[in-house]
């Protein structure tokens, strides 16, 4: 009876700066969910504080039961409605989530805070997270003026500036924030857009990684070319990798081909180091012929391709050096604000990783009961779950 | 049982092509296309973008996959360039139809088409154009929230994928008295090992775009 059953464990820490749904990979999706949140199981009892739960396919998606204190406080049964847990099977292609309409209240917009950030502003509570992927669509803010050049480019909502759970109405992308032919978008928005103006969430961004990264600044000094990327770049120390800079952005030399040091041999650099998730330098860099700037026109973005980096190479010396734990790590990838193993075997440093992947999801809903408390629990609480598949399920 | 093996087999192989393609959206750097005329990003294919991209690839000296096929004298044909392909949707066939008389040559209208693929649907000026239902488009993605098709035009060299020696394909069978204490199933599986790698990235290039015409349902 066990031979197509699957049982799988783990633990997870939640991020210290927010608490967001927290995805759980899988080689399989389970019918069958349990977790205990240790920390709180380990803390004095607390109102609203929820210690344990269960999920079964057959009580429906989203909806689990929890144990929890409540005001007394004393433990009692609660059910999360909504935002519970869930399954997921994130599929071979790109998907995006619903479109977030940005709203028309006062206030609602994208804001040019500064040469490093944009702050986007939306009208109703939107499930947007740090470390959540987006892109953007019909950023008109009259005919002729607003951001419709960033449409199309991933971007991660960073972990700076976000707003407090309650709200989640602020979010931060980083990006060449005062760039001279970008427009605020007000809630004066161009009405011909109204209700499709806003963004989407790219529901499993790295199914397969490294993949096109896409930089907003890119400067050399010394020799040393620092660039930042909009998104995770999930590149290696010793990847090489090799530009795609469309003559509007400048800094053309860097551009694997036409090489005028040696034609026809594509220009090739290696990183030197990662800075951070969205950060890498690279060594042996040339003078750029010209700054990068990411300023196109506003009526220039039919058509408009963006700055890109690619891998061309991986790290030929092998994978991870062994410390310890698990003798055959699996690689790391960055989605959300820190990087976390796939379920793929040990491979070679900065090779291509499949990461298509299922499993499931505890969301961040509240009880009918526990109207405050959050199933995935607070800041550096560790969580260990179980996971099952079962052979037989009678119904 | 044969019906299931033949069709496992079937699966398996668009598996295989599945995952490459998946590697080849990944990896390979994008073009968005802007010759199309519907305003959004990526526009919808126009001739200017097949030229823009395949002088890509041959400022890259990428090596095309095609000679050229030498005109006859046969009432609507034309001769055929020698080509990089392109492999795409068959979303975009009626946006390819719309571009017959400004540069798009339909497979029939070929000279002759004994080099013509069963999934080639014709050519424009460097690039012949293959068509599946497998071709990845990612919906609702562009600047004004179309489909968005990832066209990819590429050279010989481009790609490949690799298979481990004897581990192409394996397609297994055990009948029941082996698959089970009680003899009550059997088993039919396949499984195979690949890895895929852009062996040249600069003869390769996602055409990204978006599409003219509605979508048939």
């Amino acid at each position: 009876m066990a031979e197509y059953s699957r049982i799988a464990k783990g633990h997870f820490t939640n991020d210290a700066t927010t608490v967001g749904p927290q995805i759980v990979n899988l080689p399989f999706q389970p019918d069958r969910v349990e977790f205990v949140n240790y920390t709180l199981a380990n803390t004095n009892a607390t109102s609203q504080n929820i210690i344990s739960g269960y999920w079964d396919v057959s009580m429906g998606q989203g909806i689990t039961v929890v144990q929890g204190y409540n005001a007394t406080p004393t433990l009692i049964y609660d059910v999360i409605p909504v935002n519970g847990i869930s399954t997921f099977a994130a599929g071979q292609l790109l998907q995006y989530g619903p479109l977030i309409n940005l709203g028309t209240t006062a206030g609602d917009g994208i804001a040019k805070t500064s040469g490093t950030v944009l702050t986007v502003t939306v009208q109703t509570p939107n499930a947007i997270f740090p470390g959540d992927w987006i892109i953007f669509q019909n950023l008109y803010e009259t005919a002729t003026t607003g951001m419709q050049q960033l449409a199309g480019i991933p971007f991660q909502v960073q972990a700076a500036g976000w707003s407090t759970s309650s709200t989640q109405t602020i979010f931060q992308i980083a990006w060449l924030g005062n760039a001279s032919n970008l427009t605020a978008i007000t809630s004066a928005a161009d009405a011909s857009v109204a209700g499709t103006l806003g963004f989407k969430k790219i529901l499993y961004p790295t199914l397969y990684e490294p993949a096109v990264a896409y930089p907003y600044t890119i400067t050399v000094t010394a020799g040393v070319g620092t660039v930042t990327t909009t998104a995770p770049h999930n590149f290696k120390v010793g990847q090489e990798i090799a530009f795609r800079i469309p003559s509007v952005y400048g800094a053309q030399n860097l551009n694997s081909l036409p090489d005028i040091l040696i034609p026809g041999s594509p220009q090739y650099f290696y990183v030197s180091s990662v800075v951070s998730s969205t950060q890498f330098t690279f060594a042996n860099a040339p003078a750029l012929s010209s700054a990068f700037v990411v300023n196109a026109t506003f009526t220039s973005f039919p058509g408009l391709s963006f700055a890109q980096v690619i891998a061309v190479g991986d790290v030929n010396t092998g994978g991870d050096l062994y410390s310890g734990g698990n003798l055959y790590p699996s690689p790391q990838i960055t989605t959300a604000l820190s990087a976390s193993s796939t379920i793929n075997g040990p491979g070679i440093l900065g090779a291509y990783i499949n990461n298509t992947s299922q499993g499931f999801i505890m969301g961040t809903g509240a009880g009918r009961v526990l109207t405050d408390g959050s199933m995935v629990g607070a800041t550096s609480n560790v969580v260990y779950w179980s996971a099952y598949l079962s052979d037989l399920a009678v119904n | 049982m044969a019906w299931v093996s033949e069709r496992l087999a079937v699966a398996m192989r668009q598996a295989e092509d599945l995952i490459l393609r998946d590697y080849i959206v990944s990896a390979a750097s994008q073009i968005n296309a802007g010759s199309g005329s519907n305003g959004d990003n990526p526009t919808n294919l126009g001739i200017g973008d097949f030229s823009l991209v395949a002088t890509t690839l041959d400022t890259n000296n990428a090596y095309k996959f095609m000679s050229g096929i030498l005109g006859e004298n046969r009432f609507g044909s034309g001769p055929v360039r020698s080509s990089y392909f392109m492999l795409t949707s068959t979303e975009l066939q009626s946006d390819f139809d719309a571009l017959q008389g400004s540069g798009f040559l339909n497979q029939w209208n070929y000279p002759n088409n004994t080099s013509a693929l069963p999934s080639e649907y014709g050519n424009i000026y460097n690039i012949r154009i293959l068509t599946s239902s497998e071709a990845p488009v990612a919906r609702g993605a562009s600047a004004k929230g179309a489909d968005v098709y990832y066209n990819t035009v590429l050279g010989k060299q481009a790609i490949t994928h690799i298979n481990q020696d004897g581990y192409s394909m394996n397609l297994i069978y055990r009948d029941p008295y082996y698959s089970g204490m009680l003899a009550q199933n059997a088993t039919l599986a396949v499984k195979f090992a690949q890895a895929q790698a852009l062996t040249q990235d600069t003869a390769i290039r996602n055409l990204l775009s978006t599409r003219a015409t509605a979508l048939g349902v």
